[in-house]
């Protein structure tokens, strides 16, 4: 199983992001994760959807077929190496009167993770970085005693030094699709 | 007491209106959709009237005598009947129902458009928006029920919205690979008022939508040379070559480059079938040697086709030792099925007119001579078969008697089953947009309905509608459409008493084991009658061709019931999903 991260840039428009999953549940593709928010420009959404897939044909077919739907301005299926990509987790930590302490230097320099909020007898931190990096973390917090935990979809943006925003047109030009 | 007179005067002078310059007043919604249709040049709508469409349709009243609308007796007939108008005339079909039912009635048209690439507009009835969301009466969310099966569906809630939805509706449904568009119009937005001056400006293109008609001349020019250096190069042709109107076209680059050719089911009448480049049709039911000869070609020009299952049976067998050439309007049908070495993104009218200037005159007399020796074997043991006149009538010569006295000039509308592939392998189509049938979907119920909307489409053509007896038991109801439309359809039904296609399955691939496949059929020319609709039964062979005389002759609707033979199976044969070389031919 390859993972792909799709990004689908459309217009701001009501029932959009059915239209789109609506292709995945045809094709029998299951949704990793999902990120959707508005881009640099006003009125243009960008989705970011991570999918695993064995062939990379099916991918393509798939790009394709979004790339149909009006509305959709453009689509983009990447490889992991292809992309800077990151994730953000929250994880709730139960720090209570006599228990271990958590140790924030360690979570600070080792693993790149900030406490954001101190409770009574919980703690907040926040991390950021890839799935591997968020879970290696999992593991090293998950003696403390983890009492919620919450993970967002992956957000990408590609490496070549182009934004992605500059292959929408001002107007209408030929839309490409890369894999 | 008084006091409280005082204030009412008092109110009463304040609500008064001010002798100022009269407020403009404005189109509603509904009126605006009216202005919309016209602004496009739809004469034509078919539907049914209901709730939460009733001030479309109270606007509608007014413009009675530019738009003319056909009262079906059930929504999936306006959604069949758009279909058929819209196939043989190339114009955008439109239906105009109610909210819920009327909704979902008209879903199973709406797949079978996108999948046929049938233009249409569909404008359904809403509840108020205000009630949206809260199961309100004949609320149904047809944004979402539609959403898989339309090419594009937008809910209108302002009245302001009109002119520009409905501009890019008409875009949409007609440019590219046309479609289904539904457009969900909320009760409140047909009454209110607009606040602006209603225009209209026809939408040529969008940001987020323009496909490409012009195909890129690199890849045209890698088409022409596999093109020219093939030695026994094969066109299949589809329906994209008849949406494109690309007739002339593809007549004119076939006989500069004398390839032979073939036609998908869809793609049927859009070239001679005398021409002697044509060598058939294929698909699971289509003719011995285009099937066959798929087999043997070194390059295959697919023009407006996408390699569907029952055209390739297996399709990692269909043609794999040739080069593709795939000229093709959507991006996404390339390479979806079969991997094209060299794709052609663009019209079917535009590809062939580019294509021309580079493509040698040909001559493959030898490579053509090798399908018309496949062709006797085929006539030996079916065509022979079939036409064998003896025992019970059978489709075969009924659909050839046919071909004869219309001159191949007529334009058939199929249902689906046996009938269907009897008459496209026997019916000799002659002009273009004449074989109207569900293909994609395979929608039993669509002959009666496509049939009248193909009679207002083209009001002048001969139109003959072949129906199986379990089709035409499916939307039966249309017979009144026919009638009180008052418009001169003729329908054959060709009855065997029997679900037929799938009875032939189950006498092949099911050890004849016949699961719920005979009918007891109604006495369809008593019911015909009751309708007002004139018909007799043939059920003599000597009968046969007065009795199609006698229909044609008829100036109204007419209903020719022929009894055939109960259990005849078609051949040739392409069992679903082996490869086109294990066809049968009995």
């Amino acid at each position: 199983m390859t993972t792909y991260t799709i990004c689908v840039f459309t217009e701001n428009s009501i029932g959009l992001l059915n239209k789109i999953t609506i292709i995945f549940t045809r094709r029998r593709i299951n949704i990793e994760s999902l990120t959707v928010s508005e881009t640099e420009r006003k009125g243009i959404s960008r989705f970011t959807i991570v999918i695993k897939h064995e062939k990379r044909e099916e991918v393509e077919k798939l790009v394709r077929q979004i790339r149909k739907i009006i509305e959709v301005l453009a689509v983009f299926g990447y490889l992991n190496e292809d992309i800077v990509y990151n994730e953000i987790a929250l994880f709730k930590i139960s720090t209570p009167l006599n228990g271990k302490s958590v140790d924030v230097e360690t979570i600070n320099k080792v693993y790149k993770a900030w406490v954001v909020y101190w409770g009574l007898d919980y703690v907040v931190i926040e991390k950021t970085g890839t799935e591997t990096e968020i879970f290696e973390f999992f593991k090293y917090i998950k003696p403390h005693g983890i009492i919620e935990f919450v993970r967002s979809g992956r957000v990408a943006v590609g490496k070549t030094p182009k934004g992605l925003i500059e292959y929408l047109p001002e107007e209408i030009t030929e839309w490409e699709y890369y894999l | 007491m008084g006091n409280l007179l005082d204030i009412e005067l008092k109110q009463e002078t304040l609500s008064a209106p001010t002798p100022t310059k009269e407020a403009p007043v404005f189109l509603s919604g509904a009126q605006a959709m009216m202005e919309c249709l016209l602004a496009e040049s739809v004469d034509n709508i078919f539907g049914y009237p209901g709730g939460a469409i009733m001030p479309t349709y109270d606007a509608l009243y007014d413009y009675i005598d530019r738009i003319k609308h056909t009262l079906v007796r059930h929504e999936q007939g306006a959604g069949h009947a758009a279909q058929g108008y819209a196939r043989v005339s190339g114009r955008t079909g439109v239906c105009l129902v109610t909210s819920g039912p009327g909704g979902t009635n008209l879903i199973t048209p709406i797949a079978d458009a996108i999948i046929d690439c049938t233009p249409l507009v569909c404008i359904v009835g809403q509840v108020k928006s205000t009630l949206l969301g809260t199961d309100a009466f004949q609320e149904t969310d047809m944004i979402g029920v539609t959403t898989p099966v339309c090419k594009w569906n937008y809910q209108i809630t302002d009245p302001d919205e009109v002119p520009e939805i409905m501009a890019k509706a008409f875009f949409i449904a007609k440019s590219g690979k046309p479609g289904p568009v539904v457009i969900d119009f909320a009760r409140d937005a047909q009454a209110a008022k607009m606040t602006k001056p209603f225009v209209y400006k026809k939408v040529e293109k969008m940001v987020s939508y323009s496909p490409r008609v012009v195909p890129k001349q690199d890849q045209i020019e890698k088409a022409a040379e596999l093109i020219n250096k093939a030695k026994r190069p094969y066109i299949l042709f589809g329906h994209g070559v008849l949406i494109a109107d690309a007739v002339q076209e593809l007549l004119d680059f076939v006989e500069k480059t004398d390839i032979p050719c073939a036609s998908t089911l869809l793609g049927l009448s859009a070239m001679p079938n005398n021409h002697p480049n044509y060598m058939g049709w294929l698909g699971m039911h289509g003719m011995y040697s285009p099937n066959v000869m798929t087999d043997e070609c070194d390059v295959l020009i697919a023009i407006g086709m996408r390699f569907d299952d029952r055209v390739t049976g297996d399709s990692t067998k269909f043609v794999k030792q040739a080069r593709i050439v795939h000229i093709e309007i959507d991006p996404s049908e390339v390479d979806k099925i079969k991997k094209a070495e060299a794709p052609v993104i663009g019209d079917a009218k535009e590809a062939l007119k580019m294509l021309m200037p580079l493509v040698k005159k040909g001559d493959f007399t030898g490579w053509k001579n090798e399908f018309r020796k496949l062709d006797v074997k085929e006539y030996d043991k079916v065509t022979l078969r079939d036409l064998s006149q003896e025992g019970k009538i059978k489709m075969a010569e009924v659909v050839a008697l046919l071909s004869d006295k219309t001159n191949g000039e007529a334009c058939i509308v199929v249902d689906v089953g046996q009938h269907q592939m009897v008459t496209a392998r026997y019916y000799q189509f002659k002009k273009p947009n004449s074989y109207i049938a569900s293909g994609g979907l395979g929608t039993m119920g669509f002959a009666i309905p496509a049939s009248f909307g193909a009679k207002v489409g083209a009001p002048d053509r001969e139109i003959v509608g072949i129906i199986g007896d379990g089709c035409f038991q499916m939307t039966i109801q249309e017979l009144g459409t026919i009638a009180q439309s008052g418009l001169a359809v003729k329908m054959i039904i060709l009855n065997n008493n029997f679900l037929g296609m799938v009875r032939q399955w189950q006498q092949l691939f099911f050890d004849n084991r016949y699961s719920f496949v005979e009918l007891q059929n109604p006495d369809f020319i008593t019911i015909a009658k009751g309708f007002g609709i004139d018909g007799h039964t043939c059920n003599e062979r000597e009968n046969l061709s007065d009795s199609l005389d006698k229909m044609l002759a008829s100036k109204k609707a007419y209903l020719l019931e022929v009894i055939v033979e109960k259990e005849e199976n078609v051949f040739p044969m392409v069992p679903a999903g082996t490869s086109v070389s294990e066809i049968r031919l009995e």
